[in-house]
């Protein structure tokens, strides 16, 4: 009799997946990338803004995956400072964090703002459908749980992480939860408070991992999906090297190791993810940086490859006052058994300041968000080996910080 | 013939007033009112902003007592609804509703807290019971007063701890919903202590609705925003301002009934700054600073609530004055008299409060009691006010309620 049900069960899969993936053949198989700027400044420094930019707020290009073509960027959506983009679960809509209206840098700013869009999936246009206060200021991340009903914040310079209930019609509605960060860490500058800059749910969308910079600490909220709320207020964390600096962090494919970017060390700590009690244990503190290297590493983004075999981070090293560079986006092969690290190599992003950098669906290409050059260069990912190897495509997109893919239609 | 119709309309006021007066079933309800008591129930009472006697309070939330104002008596407190530190409480224009912050649950401080709450509540008018309708987070941490705009549209939130202001959404049902303006002030002064970052302290709209003054203890600034009620906001986020003298720490703001002036209290020096209010340029222009402690005083003024009589001429605020660490001051609850012309303020008496730390009072809607809530000694205490001095006397009157913070009076007649 079980073998029986398996089978019929098995037989309604095939054909689920079948209608599944015919309705996914009236897709193109192409992708809209969009391309989240800075409008009033291009980089910061000091933990102020410098520079100009002559962004108009969010762009979006189609992209092939399978031949690696690039349309133009055009204007998606004007907006004030689209540091940040979230997709929904859905792909009909995306999130955007307004980082500071006045982008006067954390100790300075009063307030930021989450805007919610619907997609036009015909040509990738953005229309606004609503924007609400943060709750916080130079909020610099925003993540959407995995039932497409929250959408999550890291609040940088007022030390807090906040929830937002998003409404069926994909609008943004009251606030679920709201945690303040306490504490400071070793930097006098950057660590003289908190400063959480992530906020990312586990696979099973029941805890809430947030990075904070400040205090040297990586969170473990427990996230009810029912209400939206974070608990407890004093969360347990897992404590990072000091004067580190934790920026992003992401999960592995399967759900079992955890990987932590420290933006000043340059660090990558592997953490084994016990989602039964929802504790991250210290494995392996990886170092990024060449051990002959001397200055700071400020390193920004980090994901792994869909194949679930590497993974890749961002620097933007500086060797002292005014000497930038070498910047280089890090490759890392994973030990399938054992989560750790193990060097591939360091490239040139194709442009300076790589805050953000982005990997396709497909894992056939990544892009990497050069701020300071104002350039998005494209790069072909070797399946096989992570190694990354640049092509001709450059996109001319000012201060872009943050990509993101969504499947377009024919 | 205008004096006559003059005279016409005070023959008819003499005449409805005297029914009014003399209307004998109704009398009692429409003088009844429902005067609610928001409390701590986490810990004794707040010391150098810090809580103090952690769980000793024996508070469940917010009580309700019915206060006869003809005769200035009230019946024991019953607990209206329970709820964790409801430490502030405002009313909604239609007296429908009520709004209690939650100042953080676990009550540890200002640096140490990480989340506040409020809640809306509808008011049963039969029983004066309150019925819980939803909470949403404050967006900031030691949230300590709560304001609804004119409309009722609006409740406005002042986060001590985190130094910001939030202002979120009524619903049409009375609960609450979205965020829709958000304001961190940034800045300090010259106070050590409690005066390096900001410390929002209240937020109330102006009488027209279009402006919010927002008090900040931590840098000794007035704010004025410009508040849209149509859509919930403040702008811009670097507002003007007025300042009070460097260390005094604003805390509590009231505009008087005419709107012409507003008066704004500060906790450690305990002086009263009155302004001129430009309604059309949304300016406070300094009057006249007056002091709130006798000049031989040497200590700290600790100074907590600010009210303006009903009939516009006399000012109230109270006083939880320490001498030292260790040596408390009698506390008290002056009495001013405000010139009617130049909104300045001059000294009629120094009242005891008739308990210890009058962190809260409020005056009855009919103007004829004071009613003071002593934190530290857990009573409620009822003055009479004679309302041709200011003067306040000791009815010998009181309830007892565990750290009483928040006195707000609904009329039993919606």
């Amino acid at each position: 009799m079980k073998p029986i049900r398996s089978l019929a069960v098995l037989a309604f899969s095939v054909v689920l997946s079948a209608a599944c993936a015919r309705s996914a053949t009236s897709s193109s198989g192409e992708y809209f990338v969009y391309f989240g700027t800075y409008t009033g400044f291009t980089y910061m420094k000091e933990g102020l803004p410098a520079g100009t930019s002559h962004s108009k707020g969010i762009y979006v290009s189609r992209f092939q995956p399978a031949t690696g073509v690039v349309s133009t960027p055009e204007v998606a959506a004007e907006i004030v400072n689209p540091a940040f983009l979230a997709v929904h679960p859905n792909h009909k809509f995306l999130y955007v964090a307004t980082e500071d209206p006045l982008s006067l840098g954390p100790d300075f700013d009063h307030e930021s703002f989450v805007s919610a869009f619907a997609i036009d999936p015909n040509n990738g246009q953005l229309r606004l459908l609503n924007t609400l206060p943060t709750g916080g200021t130079s909020t610099c991340y925003l993540s959407i749980d995995k039932t497409g009903r929250y959408v999550m914040m890291a609040n940088f310079g007022s030390s807090s992480v906040t929830v937002l209930r998003i409404k069926d019609d994909g609008s943004l509605g009251e606030q679920a939860a709201f945690m303040k960060h306490i504490g400071h860490g070793r930097d006098p500058s950057f660590q003289s408070q908190a400063h959480p800059h992530s906020i990312d749910v586990s696979p099973d969308n029941k805890y809430a991992i947030v990075s904070d910079l400040g205090v040297d600490k990586v969170f473990v909220y427990k996230f009810d999906a029912a209400t939206g709320a974070l608990s407890p207020d004093e969360a347990p964390s897992v404590e990072m090297e000091e004067g580190g600096g934790p920026r992003h962090f992401v999960f592995d494919a399967r759900g079992k190791f955890g990987y932590s970017l420290k933006e000043m060390s340059g660090f990558v700590t592997v953490l084994a993810w016990d989602p039964a009690n929802g504790t991250l244990s210290n494995i392996q503190d990886a170092r990024t940086l060449e051990p002959n290297f001397v200055g700071g590493s400020d390193s920004a983004e980090i994901a792994i490859h869909p194949n679930g075999k590497f993974l890749y981070e961002s620097n933007r090293r500086f060797r002292g006052p005014d000497l930038w560079g070498p910047d280089t986006i890090g490759v890392f092969a994973i030990d399938p058994e054992k989560g750790t690290l193990s060097a591939v190599e360091q490239v040139a992003p194709g442009g300076t300041m790589p805050r953000n950098f982005a990997i396709d669906p497909t894992g056939s290409y990544l892009f990497s968000g050069n701020e300071y050059s104002g350039n998005v260069a494209l790069f072909r990912i070797n399946g096989d080996t992570g190694k990354l190897t640049p092509t001709k495509t450059d996109l001319k997109i000012d201060a872009p910080v943050s990509i993101v893919f969504v499947p377009a239609e024919k | 013939m205008r004096r006559i119709r003059h005279a016409f309309f005070s023959v008819i006021l003499i005449i409805f007033a005297l029914a009014t007066l003399t209307k004998p079933a109704a009398r009692a309800q429409d003088n009844d009112y429902f005067m609610y008591v928001g409390t701590y129930t986490g810990f004794k009472y707040v010391h150098h902003s810090r809580p103090f006697g952690k769980g000793e309070a024996k508070s469940k939330g917010i009580y309700v007592s019915r206060f006869h104002a003809a005769s200035g008596e009230l019946t024991p407190p019953e607990l209206a609804a329970e709820i964790i530190n409801p430490s502030f409480l405002t009313i909604s224009p239609d007296h429908k509703y009520l709004y209690a912050i939650s100042e953080d649950p676990l009550s540890l401080g200002p640096p140490l807290d990480h989340s506040s709450y409020v809640s809306a509540f509808a008011i049963d008018h039969s029983t004066g019971k309150l019925r819980f309708l939803n909470r949403v987070p404050s967006s900031g941490t030691s949230t300590c007063f709560v304001s609804i705009d004119k409309t009722g549209k609006y409740v406005m939130m002042a986060n001590f701890g985190s130094g910001s202001v939030s202002v979120v959404r009524v619903r049409d049902d009375g609960s609450l919903g979205e965020l829709t303006s958000f304001i961190q002030d940034v800045g300090h002064s010259v106070d050590r202590g409690i005066q390096m970052e900001p410390h929002t302290h209240s937020i109330l709209v102006s009488p027209d609705n279009k402006y919010a003054i927002v008090s900040d203890l931590g840098i000794d600034k007035v704010l004025i925003f410009n508040f849209d009620d149509k859509t919930g906001k403040l702008s811009p986020p670097d507002p003007h301002f007025a300042t009070v003298y460097p260390g005094g720490g604003p805390r509590h703001f009231t505009f008087d009934p005419a709107g012409k002036f507003g008066y704004q209290l500060s906790e450690m020096s305990g002086i009263v700054d009155v302004f001129a209010w430009d309604p059309s340029q949304g300016t406070l222009t300094t009057v006249q600073r007056a002091h709130t402690t006798p000049h031989d005083f040497f200590g700290s003024s600790h100074s907590a609530e600010i009210e303006i009589h009903p009939n516009g001429k006399y000012l109230y605020e109270s006083n939880r004055r320490t001498k030292s660490e260790t040596e408390r001051a009698p506390d008290s609850i002056g009495v001013f008299a405000i010139d009617s012309k130049a909104g300045t303020l001059t000294p009629v008496q120094e009242s005891p409060t008739g308990g210890v730390m009058p962190r809260n009072f409020k005056i009855d809607p009919t103007g004829e009691y004071l009613l003071s809530g002593n934190e530290l000694s857990n009573n409620v205490v009822i003055f009479k006010i004679d309302t041709r001095t200011g003067k306040l006397t000791n009815t010998g009157r009181e309830i007892a309620v565990d750290t009483p913070v928040c006195i707000q009076f609904v009329p039993v007649q919606p």
